[in-house]
């Protein structure tokens, strides 16, 4: 079957229908050893240094694994990836474009898919059994995401395994294969409910040694905002393939997206939420927003192309979890202190 | 645990606060939420005429004319000089922070503590640390430079900072090339009062670097350099408000306090 590259969430469906068996050039450029090599390739070939680690990678990665065919999402996404798409041509690779409508009208997306489907050369039926299998599988992250509620899946779990939805690791029974025997292991364990209740918020981040960290300092990620998205989580909900894209939150308005976070922050009985930006990139604005819409602690993180937290960064997880801790154990305190008084 | 403990606890009477400086030890005590004694000792004659060593360190209250607490919090400079015996030890950043939201009352800011041999930068959210930055590496930006400047000068430090206007050019970004190059102006005839803003304008323009990454609208001003007139006059031209705390030397040991109250 042949691989094609993908710059981020894509209608899998589609492409799974016309036969590819697709890749998340993100994924193969984060896990990999050689991850600094790609950033470096990207910079020797001209990316400038003042660009997205995220960009370079996904260009390395690309470049260097001798991908032939990629499908970028020009709208939606990331601004960078038209031109990403450009220099990819200029390399002989075929390049592909899908796009998220940013009026978010319903019509618009369906345009959109068909559009896709039809040049991938598949019909409606195809794409909608192809969804139909999946969804069954979608339906295991969602039960990762309850036993990470749970306090039995790590915060680290509940972010990877979620985060290969959008290739399902380059093969898709093999994941669901794998799923399965995670979801063993895991419901195996004793329960385990740290301290701070976190969140995630924002494009998964470049340091893979984050979530580990909070634990460390009795916290746990127990929502992955884009991660759950990857993973669709209300694909079974949505009646066709049109709805379940336009229920994807991430890549449309940022008020859209603000709905589902702020239920989740409620349900999940959030402490509070990290905030994780890259450097250089235009979604680092939204921060803004979601500063003043949020009525939750939030603590703002920032990568850039190290795959490891740095001291200064740790440093200021630190002290705010630990004032976190003094709050939640003061809100505690008062809250019992109220019950003794009635 | 009864009620009464339980509520005792939450709301303890009387609090001793103790902030570990490298020069100073400044110690607070808060009885009712109101601050009863303030002390300031230097910190070699802290350990040596008010502690005793057995395994840990033992603080002579009593000789400090401090009884009946209910509640001790210590806080310091590294964290091994605030392993008291008896006392809760506290980050010394949470400790500034709890002791500029007591003191100021603001819950979203950013901090600017100047101690005598270091710098700390906390921008404070919704009442919860969420950015610092640490310069205790070059004595050019803290308290200490401004008193061995003085000291060339043979002027007081509290009538130094007096001076604002026409600020002598002192390029030397380090504090021990400073004094020479001071020296020199000094023999250039400069007069006093240029002089002495010289040094007050040098020392604003190195903490310029390290606040630009902090902006905001408002800058809480705490350590012993907020008692300096001068820099916070300066200060007010990057910020829209910028509030010097009432009792700016004691903010830590105040923190230590109002931790002590809120959270034990
Ligand atoms: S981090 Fe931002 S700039 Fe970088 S690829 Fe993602 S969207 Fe684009």
């Amino acid at each position: 079957m042949k691989k094609i590259g993908l710059t981020t969430t894509v209608p899998i469906e589609v492409l799974l229908a016309a036969g590819y068996t697709p890749i998340d050039l993100n994924n193969i450029f984060v896990v990999s050893k050689d991850y600094g090599k790609y950033i470096e390739k990207a910079e020797r070939d001209g990316f400038p240094k003042s660009m997205c680690a995220w960009i370079k990678g996904i260009y390395g990665a690309c470049i260097e694994n001798g991908i032939e065919e990629v499908l970028g999402v020009t709208e939606g996404d990331c601004s960078n990836t038209k031109t990403l798409l450009e220099i990819f041509k200029k390399n002989n690779i075929k390049i592909h474009s899908f796009g998220y409508p940013h009026s978010h009208s319903l019509d618009d997306i369906k345009n959109e898919l068909d559009k896709l489907m039809k040049y991938m050369g598949v019909s409606y039926e195809e794409v909608e059994s192809q969804r139909d299998r999946l969804n069954l599988i979608r339906e295991k992250a969602k039960y990762i995401d309850a036993l990470t509620l749970e306090g039995k899946a790590t915060g680290f779990e509940n972010h990877i395994l979620q985060l290969c939805f959008s290739d399902f690791d380059g093969d898709v029974e093999r994941y669901s294969n794998f799923l399965d025997e995670k979801i063993e292991e895991i419901n195996k364990r004793p329960i385990d409910k740290k301290g701070l209740k976190l969140g995630y918020l924002g494009i998964p981040p470049m340091q893979g040694d984050l979530h580990d960290y909070v634990e460390v300092l009795d916290g746990r990620f127990i929502y992955n905002e884009v991660q759950r998205e990857f993973a669709f989580p209300r694909a079974m909900e949505s009646k066709d393939i049109y709805e379940q894209y336009y229920n994807y939150t991430y890549t449309y308005d940022i008020d859209f997206r603000l709905e589902d976070i702020k239920k989740q922050i409620k349900e999940r009985k959030l402490d509070a939420v990290i905030h994780y930006t890259q450097a250089f990139c235009h979604r680092a604005v939204e921060d803004i927003i979601l500063k003043q819409e949020l009525n939750i602690p939030i603590l703002t993180i920032e990568g850039d192309k190290s795959n490891v937290l740095d001291a200064r960064t740790k440093l200021r997880i630190e002290a705010f979890l630990d004032m976190l801790k003094d709050k939640k154990q003061r809100d505690y305190a008062k809250n019992r202190l109220e019950i003794i008084n009635e | 645990m009864n009620d009464i403990t339980c509520k005792t606890k939450i709301t303890p009477k009387k609090i001793v606060g103790i902030d570990l400086g490298s020069r100073e030890v400044k110690i607070i005590v808060t009885e009712e939420k109101k601050i009863v004694l303030r002390k300031k000792i230097s910190t070699v004659s802290f350990y040596r005429d008010y502690c005793q060593y057995q395994n840990k360190i033992i603080v002579d209250l009593k000789k400090l004319g401090i009884e009946d607490v209910d509640l001790a919090v210590s806080t310091g400079y590294g964290r091994n000089n605030t392993d008291l015996s008896m006392f809760k030890p506290i980050n010394e950043i949470k400790a500034h922070v709890y002791g500029a939201l007591a003191q100021s009352g603001k819950k979203d800011f950013i901090l600017l503590d100047i101690g005598g041999q270091d710098v700390k930068i906390v921008k404070i959210e919704k009442g919860l640390a969420t950015d610092l930055d640490l310069n205790d590496k070059c004595a050019a930006s803290c308290g200490r430079y401004l008193e061995n400047m003085a000291n060339v000068l043979e002027v007081p430090l509290d009538s130094l900072s007096n001076y604002s206007k026409d600020p002598v050019k002192l390029n030397s970004t380090c504090a021990v090339f400073s004094e020479s190059e001071l020296i020199g102006k000094i023999a250039e005839g400069i007069p006093l009062d240029r002089l002495a803003a010289g040094i007050n304008y040098s020392m604003y323009s190195r903490l310029r670097p390290l606040l630009t990454k902090f902006r905001g609208n408002t800058l809480v001003v705490s350590g012993g350099v907020a008692k300096n007139r001068s820099i916070v006059e300066y200060l007010k031209s990057d910020y829209t408000e910028v509030e010097v705390l009432e009792d700016p030397q004691f903010n830590g040991a105040i923190g230590c306090c109002y931790y002590g109250e809120k959270f034990i």
